[in-house]
């Protein structure tokens, strides 16, 4: 009697894994909380792993991973600037595990902001931005609120950065809100306002904090979930599309003369919603439970494992404790800023202000210029779509390169040394040449292959290549006084008087 | 005449709305600005003249360079114009004649940054690197009431200021 009991309330909570009828199946993501959101039937298509790499699920998974180790670390952190490092040093070596904690807070972190790209990069080749054909969809906006997201995932990651208070976290967070301090005639005012003062110091670490631990994630949290409704509110995974119009060549089969009832009485024929090709058949899909939420269990134990066994090879580094007076040299941005820092070494309004607010404008944009709709859901649209993104790879590769060239060998402020004008060396610089290749290369593909897609597959793939080559000339090429070397070439250790 | 009286009141009701929801997030907003800062003075003391040697002398915690030709002095910057890092003084071997700016003068060194490259003269004008302007040169005093010299952040001054003790 007393496990009757309780079986029931497991069945619940819980939902067959293994259901014995489609009825069954059905009836769990009815009934069920936690499966509410799930449709009942799922294309073959939309679940294989090819198509989406599950890279939005992943991204969850880690925001999940983040919560998860970043409330407990809040137990142990204290937000001022006496204290700081030393919680973040006890967390590392007096806190039972709090080394793993950590670690897995920040490769977790660092993982997230490298599949929200992914994941960007997915939806972008597979057209998954565009309405398509579904009643009631709008995929362009849930693309933008995704643009969003993938800024917001940037900050949470730029305040959690100056909370060990620590030489990197200082003078990355320096290089950081000067960069905002750039933006003309109101620069200094959104700089104030984001330190709450004039100096790094106690009131701009309680404000990162907040933002990291509160603010940004909750907003997080409300987009993301927003994002997922919207996915079932489009109608699903964009390659539904491709489903629909699969079956719609296939005229329906029908029962040869049925009565069907029109409002007006019997009519001949068979009524729309007979009609309609979206009806998934045993052939096309299968039931959500269990072959979507065994393949999601599937996804998230993997991601909590790679993250797992990463965070024990990898250690969380700490540096000197944060000191105003001394700059280390190099002083770098995170990883994912160094290609902005990179464009930052030539000028700091363009590289700092005016090329991210292009890209988080233009990437916002694409569904708004782009409204062809056809081949959803396939990669990279078509023979066309894949040869212009291979000139894009190369286009980008090429410029990004003579950037960098032209940055390290024919320095602006040498060559015209008699200028005096700032203005003049905002205009000539290699991010200009680097944004204006952009442009060219955008209408290039659209006089020859009259398709919006085509051009924006070309300067999208040229953009993803150059962030790709300028982050890793940032990262790996960049030593002190941010001089230009080689891998091969070993950085002047001590020899450097400063 | 129906219709717009009902749009008038939509609109009323709307602007009230919004007007309302300003006024209710204002205080929110304004708490974000601080009235009182608990930094550093912007206008300090740095030491009697006579303490410091002839040439260059760095003080971190206040992130100033004291220049000391003779009896004359002069305080550069050392925070860089284009975001912010520390540079450094970098001595030559041996003197440069230099003119700069229409400025010429005998020069012992030069400021290095080291966050993106950006070289300035030792007189703070900007040569090379990302750096939008010169490292500012900042007022120079004595103290009335102990002699000390004095620096203020506050009043910038031009290439030409010299404090003579």
């Amino acid at each position: 009697m007393k496990i009757d009991t309780k079986r029931g309330v497991l069945k619940q909570l819980l939902w067959p894994w293994n259901p014995d009828s489609n009825l069954d199946a059905g009836k769990a993501i009815v009934k069920n909380f936690l499966l509410h959101w799930f449709p009942n039937r799922v294309t073959l298509k939309s679940l294989a792993f090819g198509y989406s790499m599950y890279l939005g699920t992943i991204t969850f998974t880690l925001f999940l991973i983040l919560t998860a180790t970043g409330v407990i670390l809040m137990f142990h952190y204290t937000p001022s600037i006496e204290r700081a490092y030393w919680s973040i040093k006890d967390i590392e070596f007096a806190v039972s595990f709090g080394w793993f904690l950590r670690r897995v807070h920040r490769l977790a972190a660092h993982l997230m902001v490298a599949m929200v790209f992914l994941h960007m990069l997915r939806v972008f080749y597979t057209s998954a931005y565009k309405d398509g054909k579904m009643a009631d969809s709008r995929r362009s906006w849930n693309w933008v609120m995704g643009v969003g997201m993938l800024v917001l995932t940037l900050l949470l990651s730029f305040t959690g950065y100056l909370l060990p208070w620590d030489q990197l976290a200082f003078w990355a967070i320096t290089v950081g809100t000067s960069i905002a301090g750039s933006v003309p005639l109101v620069g200094g005012a959104i700089r104030e306002f984001m330190l709450g003062g004039t100096i790094i110091s106690q009131n701009a670490l309680i404000r990162f904090y907040v933002l990291h631990v509160f603010f940004l994630p909750a907003v997080l949290f409300g987009l993301a979930f927003w994002h997922m409704w919207r996915i079932r509110k489009d109608g699903g995974l964009a390659i539904v599309e491709q489903v629909r119009d699969e079956a719609k060549e296939q005229p329906p089969e029908l029962p040869a003369r049925t009565k069907t009832y029109s409002i007006l009485g019997i009519a001949k024929g068979v009524t729309a919603q007979v009609m309609d090709p979206t009806v998934l058949s045993e052939d096309n899909s299968r039931p959500a439970s269990p072959h979507l939420t065994m393949r999601l269990l599937n996804i998230v134990l993997a991601t909590v494992l790679v993250t797992v066994v990463l965070s024990i090879l990898i250690s969380a580094p700490l540096e000197a404790p944060a000191n105003p007076e001394v700059t280390p040299n190099p002083a770098k941005a995170p990883w994912y800023f160094l290609g902005l820092q990179e464009m930052v070494g030539y000028s700091a309004f363009v590289g700092g202000v005016l090329i991210p607010f292009l890209v988080v404008f233009g990437l916002a944009v694409i569904p708004f210029m782009d409204h062809e709709q056809k081949h959803l859901g396939i990669w990279l649209t078509d023979e066309s779509g894949k040869k212009w993104a291979g000139i894009g790879l190369l286009w980008g590769t090429a410029f990004s390169a003579l950037s960098v060239f032209l940055g390290v060998s024919f320095p602006a402020r040498e060559i015209f040394s008699g200028i005096e004008s700032q203005l003049f060396f905002e205009i000539v610089n290699p991010a200009i040449l680097l944004l204006l290749s952009f442009v060219a290369l955008h209408f290039w593909t659209l006089i020859v292959t009259k398709s919006q897609r085509t051009a924006a597959i070309a300067t999208f793939s040229a953009f993803v290549i150059s962030f790709i080559l300028l982050t890793y000339v940032g990262t790996a090429l960049r030593g002190p006084n941010w001089m230009f070397y080689w891998p091969w070439e070993a950085w002047p250790g001590h020899a450097i008087p400063y | 005449m129906d219709d717009s009286r009902r749009s008038f009141l939509t609109r009323a009701t709307q602007g009230l709305l919004g007007f309302g929801f300003l006024a209710g997030i204002w205080p929110y907003l304004r708490s974000l600005f601080p009235n009182v800062l608990y930094e550093p003075p912007l206008r300090f003391k740095v030491g009697a003249p006579a303490q410091y040697a002839e040439g260059v002398t760095f003080l971190d915690d206040r992130r100033v360079y004291i220049f000391r030709e003779g009896n004359a002095f002069h305080c550069v910057s050392g925070v860089c114009s284009h975001l912010g890092c520390t540079v450094k003084y970098s001595p030559f071997r041996q003197v440069k004649e230099l003119t700069v700016r229409d400025l010429s003068y005998s020069s012992k060194g030069e400021f290095h940054c080291p966050c993106h490259g950006s070289k300035f003269y030792d007189e703070g004008t900007n040569y090379a690197g990302p750096a939008p302007g010169p490292l500012k040169w900042h007022n120079l005093e004595i103290s009335p009431e102990d002699g000390q010299l004095m620096v203020n952040m506050r009043k910038d001054v031009n290439r030409d200021f010299r404090l003579v003790v």
